[in-house]
C-alpha cells in the first residue's frame, strides 16, 4: 500500500534550537485530509516536508513510495500550491501556467493544451493574457491553483487554497476539490476556515506547537473526546422541563440544561446513540412535541476548540 | 466512509529530454528582456565592434578594395598585423561590453524570484537547486557569448578563411585563447552577478557591488605592491588575472604578467567558490522561518 498513501514515519524537523513537528507519524490516503492547526503550529512545515522542499532533522517519509528527495520522481506526482501570494516578476496567468509546465518537460503542444485545460477549471479563461501582477488576490489564488494541478499530479498539497477567495470561488473551489478527490486524487490541504473544511474534508489532521493532536473522521476524533468533552444536543420542544426531568434518570445523560427561552434544552451525553433511543422513548411514551433534535458540537470547529482550547480565529 | 471512483489517470506523454529543462529560464528571461527596445539596441551596438573588425579583416585581404582607398596591401599588412593583439583587443572590448550587460541583467536575476517568494515555485517541480542555478546562469553565459565568445570564433574563421595556406593551423592558439579567455570571464561575471543577486535585493547597490569587486582590487593590489614590495596583493584582482593570463594565452610582448598562470587560475578559482557558496547558503526553498 505504500504506493498509494502519504506515510511519515517519526519525523522530526527543527529550525535550529526552534521546533517545526516532532515525531510525526502518519498515514494519509486517498481523498481529502485536511491540516488543521493555529498558526505556527506546523501545517506549512509537515507541508514542505512531503514536498520535499525542506529535509527532516530526524525520520522518514515516503510520497507514493517516493522519498521527497527525489524531485525527479516526486514532482511527477504531485502538485504544490503553498500559501504565499508569490509569482515571478512581469508573466501573465497562461504564461505562469505554462512556463512552470515546460519545466515539468512538457512539450510546447502539450503545455499549451494543458495550460487552457487547468485555467478554464479554475475559471480565468477571460483573464489568462492579463499580467498576474494585475489580478484581484483571489484571482492571484486561483492561478496557482492551476500551475499546481496543470501537469495532472496524482497528489495535491494546498497551502491555504481557499483564502482570498469569495464565497462563490469558494464553493466552486471546493467542489473542484471534491470533483479530484472523487477521481482518485489525494488532497491535502490546510485551512483556518473550519466549517469549510469540514464540509469537504474526508478526514483531519490537527496539529499544534508540532504535534500531531488528532487525525482521523471528524466524527471519530470526536467521539475519542467524549470522555472529557460529553456531546452536546439541542432539542427544541413544547414541555422542554418535562423531557429534562425523564431523561436526566437515564445513565447516558451527563446534564441537562433549559434554553433561555424555555423552548428547549441542551444535553449532555457521553453516548449518543443510547441517548437517541431514550429520546424516541420519552418522546412516544409522553406525547412530547419535539421540533428539531441537532447536535451543537460534533463538528470541526468543536473538536478543535476541545483539543487546541480556541478557536483559532475561525471563520 | 468515501467512495472514490479513480478515473484519474496520469500524464503519461513524451516528456522533454530532463537535461534542457533548464533552458526555460533563458527562453522567458529573454522573452522579458528584449521587449525592452532599448535593450534591444544596446543588444545591437555590441555588434558594432565585430562589424569593424570584420570589415578591416576584409580589407586587408581585398587589394582592389584597398586601391579605392588608394592604400598599398603591403603597407596595410606592417600597419595592421592580425595576431594575438589584433584578437586580444577585440576581446577585451567586448569583454567591456559584455561587464555592461552583467550589471544591467545580472543584479535581478535571483532577487526578484527572492523578493517575490517564487523560488519554491521552481523547486516544486522535476528541477533541482543545481538545475535553478545553471538555469539563471545560462540566460547571462548565453547572452554574453553572443557579445564575446562566438563573434570572437567567427572573426577567427573569416581571417582563416581568407588567408588560407595554413594560417589557422599556424594560429590555432588564438581560438583557443579566445575561447578560454572569453569562457573563464562570462563564468566569473555570471557568477558574481548572480551571488550578488542572491544576497543584496537592491538592484544599484547589486550592481555597484559587482563593479566595486572587480576593480577596487586592481588598485589596491598596485598600493600593496607600492607600500610592501610584493605581489600578493594583485591576487585579490580577477582584472589582474584576467590580464595575466590574456598576456600568456595571447602570447602579447608588449606587457608584463604579473601573476603567473597558476595564480590567475587560483584568483578565478577562488572567486568562483566563494560566488558557489553565497549561493549554496541563498539559494533554497524554505517557506517557515520562524
Amino acid at each position: 500500500m505504500n504506493d498509494q498513501w502519504i506515510i511519515f514515519e517519526n519525523v522530526s524537523k527543527f529550525y535550529g534550537e526552534i521546533l517545526g513537528v516532532n515525531r510525526v507519524n502518519l498515514t494519509i490516503a486517498p481523498g481529502i485530509t485536511s491540516l488543521v492547526g493555529p498558526n505556527g503550529s506546523g501545517k506549512t512545515t509537515l507541508m514542505n516536508l512531503m514536498t520535499g522542499l525542506i529535509q527532516p532533522t530526524r525520520g522518514r517519509m515516503s510520497v507514493l513510495g517516493v522519498s521527497p528527495s527525489n524531485p525527479q520522481e516526486l514532482f511527477r506526482k504531485v502538485g504544490y500550491c503553498g500559501q504565499f501570494d508569490s509569482f515571478p516578476k512581469g508573466m501573465t496567468g497562461y504564461e505562469f501556467v505554462k512556463s512552470f509546465l515546460a519545466v515539468h518537460g512538457l512539450s510546447p503542444k502539450e503545455a499549451e493544451e494543458k495550460t487552457w485545460r487547468a485555467i478554464e477549471r479554475v475559471d480565468l479563461v477571460e483573464a489568462a493574457h492579463r499580467k498576474v501582477a494585475a489580478y484581484s488576490k483571489g484571482m492571484r489564488q486561483r492561478i496557482r491553483l492551476a500551475q499546481s494541478i496543470a501537469h495532472e499530479p496524482v497528489v495535491m498539497i494546498l497551502d491555504e487554497p481557499l483564502n482570498g477567495l469569495d464565497p462563490m470561488a469558494r464553493a466552486e473551489t471546493i467542489r473542484l476539490f471534491r470533483q479530484l478527490a472523487q477521481g482518485g486524487q489525494l488532497l491535502i490541504i490546510s485551512s483556518h476556515i473550519l466549517h469549510e473544511v469540514d464540509k469537504m474534508s474526508d478526514r483531519v489532521v490537527l496539529i499544534n506547537n508540532g504535534y500531531i493532536l488528532a487525525e482521523g473522521g471528524v466524527l471519530g476524533v470526536r467521539e475519542e473526546k467524549l470522555e472529557e468533552h460529553p456531546m452536546q444536543i439541542m432539542i427544541r420542544c413544547d414541555r422542554p422541563q418535562e423531557f429534562a426531568s425523564r431523561v436526566f434518570a437515564s445513565d447516558s445523560v451527563v446534564e441537562a440544561t433549559l434554553h433561555q427561552d424555555k423552548q428547549g434544552l441542551f444535553i449532555k451525553t457521553r453516548n449518543a446513540d443510547a441517548f437517541y433511543q431514550l429520546l424516541n422513548r420519552v418522546v412516544v411514551e409522553n406525547g412530547i412535541n419535539v421540533d428539531s433534535v441537532s447536535p451543537v458540537d460534533d463538528d470541526l470547529n468543536a473538536v478543535y476548540h476541545y483539543l487546541i482550547g480556541s478557536n483559532g480565529g475561525s471563520s | 466512509m468515501a467512495v472514490y471512483e479513480h478515473t484519474y489517470k496520469p500524464y503519461e506523454g513524451k516528456l522533454t529530454s530532463a537535461w534542457s529543462r533548464f533552458l526555460v529560464l533563458p527562453r522567458y528571461a529573454y522573452q522579458d528582456l528584449f521587449k525592452y527596445k532599448l535593450f534591444t539596441a544596446l543588444f545591437v551596438l555590441c555588434y558594432v565592434c565585430p562589424l569593424i573588425y570584420t570589415i578591416l579583416i576584409y580589407l586587408r585581404h581585398n587589394v582592389s578594395a584597398l586601391a579605392i582607398f588608394g592604400a598599398n596591401a603591403s603597407d596595410i599588412a606592417r600597419e595592421l598585423p592580425i595576431g594575438g593583439t589584433f584578437f586580444f583587443i577585440f576581446t577585451v572590448i567586448q569583454t567591456l561590453l559584455s561587464f555592461i550587460f552583467t550589471v544591467i541583467v545580472g543584479p535581478v536575476l535571483i532577487s526578484r524570484d527572492l523578493a517575490n517568494n517564487a523560488l519554491p515555485l521552481y523547486l516544486c517541480r522535476p528541477f533541482s537547486r543545481f538545475e535553478y542555478i545553471i538555469g539563471k546562469m545560462s540566460v547571462l553565459m548565453i547572452l554574453l557569448s553572443a557579445i564575446t565568445l562566438v563573434p570572437g570564433l567567427l572573426l577567427f574563421l573569416f581571417q582563416s578563411y581568407l588567408e588560407g595556406g595554413g594560417w589557422m593551423a599556424e594560429n590555432w592558439w588564438i581560438a583557443s585563447a579566445i575561447f578560454t579567455l572569453s569562457f573563464l570571464t562570462l563564468v566569473m561575471l555570471a557568477l558574481l552577478a548572480m551571488a550578488f543577486s542572491a544576497w543584496i535585493k537592491w538592484r544599484t547597490a547589486a550592481s555597484a557591488a559587482l563593479f566595486a569587486v572587480l576593480i577596487i582590487p586592481f588598485p589596491v593590489g598596485f598600493s600593496i605592491q607600492g607600500l610592501f614590495n610584493t605581489t600578493v596583493g594583485h591576487l585579490l584582482s580577477p582584472i589582474m588575472a584576467f590580464i595575466s593570463l590574456a598576456k600568456l594565452l595571447f602570447r602579447l610582448e608588449w606587457t608584463d604578467a604579473i601573476l603567473t598562470s597558476g595564480e590567475a587560475w587560483f584568483v578565478f578559482a577562488a572567486y568562483a567558490a566563494i560566488c558557489l557558496l553565497m549561493l549554496s547558503r541563498k539559494v533554497r526553498a524554505y517557506e517557515v522561518v520562524s
